[in-house]
């Protein structure tokens, strides 16, 4: 359930690499030389470590097209956990190396492996790789912030504080806890005495008025190729996230999701760890199953006891008959002329009230676009400034047909070629949409604020929220060969 | 100060073994004390000093008694220091614990450890910071964990204990009482496996345990244990399933105690980090296996809270808890559950890709209630895993590589046992296909270097199950040639792929057809358009398949004659020379190929070409020789020379030497050069005694002429003796014998040397110079050959010589060697008189007084007369003649003579005489030689011999 060692490297496309933290956890080895016996393996020194991770990853000699010890077809990492091979004095194999990369930074640590080193125990078996992976993945949100772009300045100084939040969160080598999030909330206070126990999740106390927030955001996915031999694709998965400003060491709160009554069952459900009980009805519904009609389909009620930052309540997926917006899109090449034809629908049942809504073609391995002489019947069109993207902005509105078209044809006849992609060649071309949609659910799931219950002295204001937005929703062009997708409609 | 200090810390965490290399670790050491003993210093600074001590504790510390003594120094500092930084005083905590573990201080129970054990037990009971100093509660809490891994390095160490610890838990009500609870949980583990290895130990003793009144005998007990304890067994993971075996404590049903324990750790545990409740669980499973009075249905509370998680770690204990109690827990339908919950998770659009890996993997080691396979750590289905299931998991070209290479072996064994099962092709496995095949479009469009690199590792994968379906396998054969002719910089990958699929798929023949492929696509391509750089990668592709015997090689000797002779090739002209070596590593192959007879004259012409055309010398040369090979050598020879080069190297070539920078010509240096071995292989012994004096026997045979024709007068005598060095065959040489043995190292390469050259250098100039010598062979398990080394001595006198050997081994290669010095010693330059054959004793002896005459009356300038005088028993006088100069007395044995007259020839001319008699006090040697150099040698060896006797 520890780890023997941590490493923070920072890299761009393998080169200017260098480790930004690094940190041994010389008990943890001391322990796994007496588990491992004549099999333990030291760690080596960082410069060692650096060079055969990224020789692992693929990230070493990248001017090069073939390295045997990189690129051979039979080594195939047992992802994520790397092995790398020591050399020299030493030597042997270090396994099981965790790693987790965004952007330009990577994170990596040793588990401790508490079984006999032989025949090698299976990642399953072994706590400290999902404590590993935990502990990584809450270092680089940390390090990071949550998916907004790294700025350097930031990371550096994040970096600096890493010393003492290593010194709260994993003191010898065992993860007790992640790293929070920026300031801990200004109105916590501490423990009252008493008997009841505070969680060890939660910071501090709230004082003050209860606010209740409960954001239900639903994304949709879909692989549309408008082409009878491959069926089109979509689906839904939703978050409810909520912030509690609620008084009391452990107060109660109850989240109820409700469907409308013939909805489709929430599939998959996750829930947050501070989630006190669930129905077991709530589980059973999966999206690998078939859907049976007679599965329980709600109220789905979530009692917990909130956490004092924001959290993700639980997550779900959900199988909805259409896709919000339906299309197609049609090339023909003439003459180093490509002929449009797009048509996108939305479904009656979504609201006609976007937030934004916008459709991207992107151009490879084609010139610059020359003439565009393309009509469509709502919205606007702009050529981006490379001249290898089309955005067609339909804004908030759909007509009332629900229904827009484009045609119409562009030449390729720019100066320069434009962009390379080995999967968009000849007719191969798709549309990526981009919308939201406030205050609706596909799936119809909702919140009711009147089913948000809130066990405390003082009347809470709740607030509840829900919106659709779009992510990965592709519309191939179906002259063209679409790249497979799932096969799942084949079987 | 503190910049410097801020590098020097970071210097040393970089690579410690460096830095130290620059200072000591006692002098880093106690400048790190000094300065963490200066009040001037700032915390922060402080803070950052304790990091070598807790990161590397043993570099620092490389004893126990420096280990004893630092966490001394450190509590001491602890003690003095002022409680204003709490972080210093935490890391401080954390540096002690690292040392004292590190070093066995803890488990050698070493004062200072025991010490530090009681204070951290004092720091766990003060709470003094009920009313809410924060600072001293995360001082307990830092407490905690450092006794939790105390406990957790020296399992036990805390068992007396668990009673308060369990008081302690209870009473904490602030955040930190998760410490408190990790520790007793630890703790409780610990000692209820040292219960359960004790024999005879039960439901009192478990009660006892947790009562805290632990008998005195099982504490004694149990104290040796400890330090006994080198089996690291109790560190390890309790969690087998059904195949492992683990320690039982037999309690019977009533062990309310542990139960009421567990039941509170276990209600508990929701107000723990998900981290921290992980972990608990973990123990609190170890603990219920252990003991079979507590039903697992005891952890039945939490299993849907469990089950519905979105942590992994949670998730995860979730799986350990099947492991360990399968059906004794878990339901048909729950592991059904479970195993449709992990194949959502491995896809789920809300988790990393990390996590869904390791779900993915999960799968593929699934704890199953009823396992069908042994648990044998490889991957396996679980029987519940439909291809319907899995086809939740078919990988797309938008998955990242690890997530793709990952999910393709999933479904190839799902659909493996699924065509094993014999139900009809299924369309997964065309589904697989079809995606290999999206694959190698991305790769033929222009692919990354990463895109290229998996769908390699993806075609891999896919032989490896499915090699055997021809239509599969034949047509990614087709496709592949098609993207190679369209692609050759992709020939590294494929010669890969080739050789991999060969090697690991060793029945299988896709890889030999695979490269007949190649060929034929590579020598039917129209030569118009082929590029310097095409040419030199399709070269590499045919030397590879030419390694191939059962390959017919027709097609590639032609292609190679029309690259080269083609009046439109500027090969010849343009002279490059790596293009030349490429050619010539395909002529290599082709020399060593079974159907080598059918190339000959095809062969011959191209290296002829080359040789005569070649526009780099290098080339013609190496052409040239590959030509005299082919046309001088037997097929049996040829292939005996370059085949062996080729096993030696192998394909991938370890050894390089820097008259080879061409691979190419690497295999074949290895044969046509000479190695050095490490160690000497063999050596020179001399023959002893008795295999000396048999020898001899055989050289003395004509020895024992009787016509004695000696002139009578001994001064006439002498000058019919001397007479004989004018004559050219007179021997002026000894002769030395030896046994050429093997040395101690015992390398098997070297068990049949032939055909051995030894070669001997002079170290002065008292002999001529040497001839080789040599030996037909050396075996390892035979006689070791005699060998005769023929000095001829300018000087008579003692030296050294150098020897070195060059042999053959048996695979063909060449080695030279060097073997210990040979040492000739001044005896061993004594011959008997060269006196003429047909002379008797009575003529030597006649020679021995005209000598002698001679050098005492003349007193020449190179004579001289010397005494040598020793204690000598008589037998020991006997025994010395006996064994030092019998073969050079001339004094008739017989005859009871007092004195032995001994005549020693030197060659080339010299001569040593000795009259040996007993006197009154001592003996004798009385010494005329005609040589007086010949003196302080003569001296040392009677010195020698002499007290060599005495010590008898």
């Amino acid at each position: 359930m520890s780890v023997r060692a941590l490493w923070i490297i920072s890299q761009e496309k393998g080169e200017n690499v260098s480790i930004r933290f690094s940190r041994r956890f010389s008990t943890v080895e001391h322990r796994a030389k007496s588990l491992a016996g004549s099999s333990y393996v030291a760690v080596p020194d960082e410069s060692t470590v650096l060079q055969l991770l990224l020789t692992e990853l693929g990230l070493s000699d990248s001017h090069k097209s073939y390295v045997a010890l990189r690129d051979d077809c039979l080594h195939r990492q047992r992802s994520p956990a790397l092995e790398l091979c020591v050399d020299g004095p030493g030597k042997g194999l270090l396994w099981p190396v965790l790693t987790i990369s965004q952007g330009s930074l990577i994170l990596a640590c040793l588990p401790l492996v508490d079984a006999p080193a032989e025949p090698r125990p299976p990642l399953a078996s072994l706590l400290s790789v999902s404590q590993g992976l935990t502990l990584l993945a809450g270092l680089q949100t940390f390090l990071l912030g949550s998916g907004s772009k790294p700025d350097n300045e930031g990371l550096a100084s994040r970096l600096a504080t890493l010393p003492s939040v290593l010194l709260q969160i994993c003191p010898l080598g065992t993860p007790l806890d992640l790293p929070l999030l920026g300031a801990p909330a200004t109105s916590a206070a501490p423990m009252p005495t008493g008997n009841q126990k505070q969680p060890a999740w939660k910071t501090g106390l709230h004082r003050g008025r209860a606010v209740v927030n409960v954001a239900l955001i639903e994304t949709v996915r879909s692989m549309q190729y408008g082409n009878r031999s491959r069926q089109d694709l979509w689906d839904v998965y939703g978050t409810v996230t909520c912030k509690c400003e609620v008084e009391g060491v452990l107060p109660n709160v109850t989240v109820t999701l409700t469907l409308p009554p013939n909805g489709s069952p929430l599939q998959d459900i996750l829930v947050h760890p501070c989630v006190t009980s669930l129905d077991s009805s709530i589980l059973t519904a999966s999206s690998v199953d078939n859907y049976d009609g007679s599965a329980f389909s709600g109220p789905y009620k979530f009692p917990f006891s909130p956490p004092l930052e924001p959290f993700r309540l639980c997550s779900y997926t959900s199988q909805v008959p259409v896709p919000p917006i339906l299309g197609s899109y049609q090339l023909k090449e003439e003459d180093n002329q490509l002929c449009f034809s797009v048509n996108l629908k939305l479904h009656e049942s979504v609201k006609n009230s976007f937030e934004y809504c916008e459709a991207r073609l992107p151009f490879f391995n084609r010139d610059q676009m020359g003439i565009v002489d393309l009509k469509v019947s709502s919205g606007q069109l702009d050529v981006s400034k490379e001249k290898n993207l089309l955005v067609w902005v339909l804004g908030q509105k759909f007509p009332k047909s629900r229904e827009v078209t484009m045609e119409g044809r562009i030449s390729f006849s720019g100066p320069t070629p434009g962009p390379t992609d080995p999967l968009c060649t000849d007719l191969t071309a798709y549309i990526k949409l981009y919308f939201k949609v406030p205050d609706m659910t596909l799936s119809g799931c909702c919140v009711d604020q009147h089913l948000v219950q809130v066990y405390s002295s003082a009347k809470p204001r709740i607030v509840t929220s829900r919106e659709l937005q779009s992510k990965e929703y592709f519309i191939w062009n179906s002259t063209g060969t679409a790249p497979v997708s799932s096969g799942q409609m084949m079987l | 100060m503190a910049a410097n200090w801020a590098e020097r810390i970071s210097a040393f965490s970089r690579s410690p073994s460096r830095f130290l290399s620059g200072t000591t670790a006692e002098a880093f050491l106690a400048e790190l004390l000094r300065e963490l003993r200066d009040d001037r210093a700032s915390y922060s600074v402080k803070v950052l000093l304790l990091s070598p001590l807790c990161e590397h504790p043993t570099l620092l510390c490389p004893s126990d008694s420096v280990g004893e003594e630092t966490a001394l120094e450190l509590m001491s500092v602890f003690a003095q220091c002022p409680s204003k930084s709490v972080q210093f005083h935490c890391s401080l905590l954390l540096a002690i614990t690292s040392v004292l573990i590190c070093t066995s201080c803890v488990s050698n129970r070493s004062r200072a450890s025991q010490d530090f054990v009681d204070q951290l037990l004092q720091l766990s009971q003060d709470t003094g910071d009920l009313q809410g100093d924060g600072a001293l509660r995360s001082l307990r809490a830092t407490a905690c964990d450092c006794l939790r891994e105390l406990e957790a390095c020296c399992p036990g160490l805390l068992s007396q204990r668990l009673e308060l610890l369990g008081a302690l838990r209870l009473k904490e009500t602030s955040r930190i009482h998760q410490a408190y609870a990790g520790l007793h949980t630890l703790v409780l583990r610990n000692a209820v496996y040292q219960l359960a290895q004790e024999t005879g130990a039960g439901a009192d003793h478990l009660k006892a345990l947790l009562g805290g009144n632990t008998s005195v005998a099982w504490e004694a007990e149990q104290d040796s244990d400890l330090m006994n304890n080198k089996d690291s067994s109790i560190l390890s993971s309790l969690i087998l399933g059904p195949m492992g075996t683990i320690p039982t404590l037999q309690t019977g049903p009533d062990c309310k105690e542990l139960r009421s324990v567990l039941s509170s750790l276990l209600e508990e545990s929701y107000l723990l980090t998900p981290q921290c409740q992980a972990a608990l669980l973990h123990r609190l499973i170890e603990v219920v296996a252990m003991v079979p009075g507590v039903p697992p249905a005891i952890f039945r509370a939490q299993l849907l809270r469990l089950l519905g998680t979105s942590e992994v770690g949670l998730l995860h204990s979730t799986l350990l808890l099947k492991c360990a109690f399968t059906d004794s827990l878990f339901s048909a339908e729950d592991e059904a559950f479970i195993l449709k919950r992990l194949v959502v998770l491995s896809q789920h659009p809300l988790l990393t890709t990390p996590e869904k890996l390791f779900y993915t993997d999960c799968l593929l080691h699934f704890p199953e209630n009823r396992p069908i396979s042994c648990g044998d750590g490889d991957e396996s289905l679980p029987v519940l895993l439909t291809p319907q299931l899995a086809s939740a998991l078919l990988p797309t070209v938008f998955n990242d590589s690890d997530t793709m290479l990952s999910r393709l072996n999933l479904l190839c064994l799902v659909y493996l046992e699924e065509e094993e099962e014999g139900e009809e092709e299924g369309k997964g496995l065309s589904y697989l296909y079809e995606h290999l095949t999206a694959l190698l479009r991305i790769v033929e469009n222009g692919g990354s270097r990463e895109i290229v690199v998996t769908f390699f590792r993806a075609a891999f994968l896919f032989l490896f199950y499915f090699r055997h379906v021809e239509r599969f396998s034949g047509g990614l054969t087709e496709k592949l040639c098609e993207l190679y002719l369209r692609h050759t910089r992709l020939a590294p990958h494929l010669i890969n792929l080739a050789d991999q699929t060969q090697e690991r798929l060793s029945e299988s023949t896709w890889a030999v057809g695979f490269l007949r492929a190649l060929q034929r696509v590579i020598t039917e391509a129209p030569l118009a358009k082929l590029t310097i750089q095409d040419l030199s990668r399709h070269l590499k592709m045919l030397a590879r398949v030419a390694e191939e015997g059962e390959i017919p090689q027709h097609s590639t000797i032609s292609f190679l004659s029309s690259v080269i002779t083609a009046s439109s090739s500027s090969l010849c002209v343009s002279g490059d020379w790596r293009l030349g070596n490429s050619v010539l590593g395909v002529c290599r192959r082709l020399l060593v190929h079974p159907t080598l007879d059918s190339l000959l004259n095809a062969l011959a012409d191209i290296l002829q070409h080359l040789a005569g055309r070649y526009g780099d010398t290098d080339i013609q040369d190496h052409a040239r020789l590959y030509y005299t090979l082919l046309t001088t050598l037997s097929k049996e020879k040829l292939a005996g020379v370059l085949a062996q080069g080729a096993s030696e190297g192998g394909r991938q070539v370890a050894k390089r030497t820097l008259s080879c920078i061409m691979s190419e010509s690497e295999e074949l240096t290895g044969v046509l050069t000479i190695h050095q071995t490490e160690k000497p292989i063999v050596k020179l012994v001399e023959l002893d005694d008795s295999e000396l004096q048999e020898e001899k026997q055989m050289d003395r045979e004509s020895d024992s002429s009787t016509n004695d024709t000696c002139p009578d007068e001994a001064s006439a005598a002498v000058r019919t003796y001397r007479a004989q060095f004018h004559h050219p065959d007179f021997p002026s040489e000894i002769v030395l014998r030896y046994r050429l043995t093997y040395t101690e190292d015992h390398d098997p390469r070297f068990d049949q040397l032939f055909s051995i050259r030894l070669h001997f250098n002079l170290t002065d100039d008292h002999y001529e110079e040497l001839g080789d010598t040599s030996v037909p062979c050396l075996f390892r398990k035979r006689t070791p050959p005699v060998v005769k080394l023929r000095l001829k001595p300018w000087r008579p006198y003692p030296t050294v010589l150098h020897a070195s050997a060059i042999f053959t081994t048996q695979d063909g290669l060449s080695w030279h060697t060097l073997l210990p010095d040979v040492r000739v010693l001044f005896q061993q330059t004594f011959t008997p008189l060269p006196a003429p054959t047909t002379w008797g004793t009575g003529g030597k002896l006649k020679v021995f007084d005209g000598l002698w005459d001679e050098i005492c009356s003349e007193s020449g300038e190179d004579g001289a007369t010397s005494l040598f005088c020793c204690q000598l028993e008589e037998a020991a006088l006997e025994a010395l003649v006996e064994k030092h100069f019998l073969p050079y007395i001339i004094s008739d044995p017989s005859r009871e003579e007092e004195e032995h007259k001994v005549l020693l020839f030197l060659p080339p001319r010299s001569h040593m005489l000795l009259k040996i008699r007993r006197e009154e006090d001592a003996v004798h040697f009385v010494i005329a030689t005609d040589n007086w150099q010949l003196l302080p040698h003569a001296n040392s060896f009677l010195v020698t011999v002499t007290s060599s006797q005495e010590d008898r």
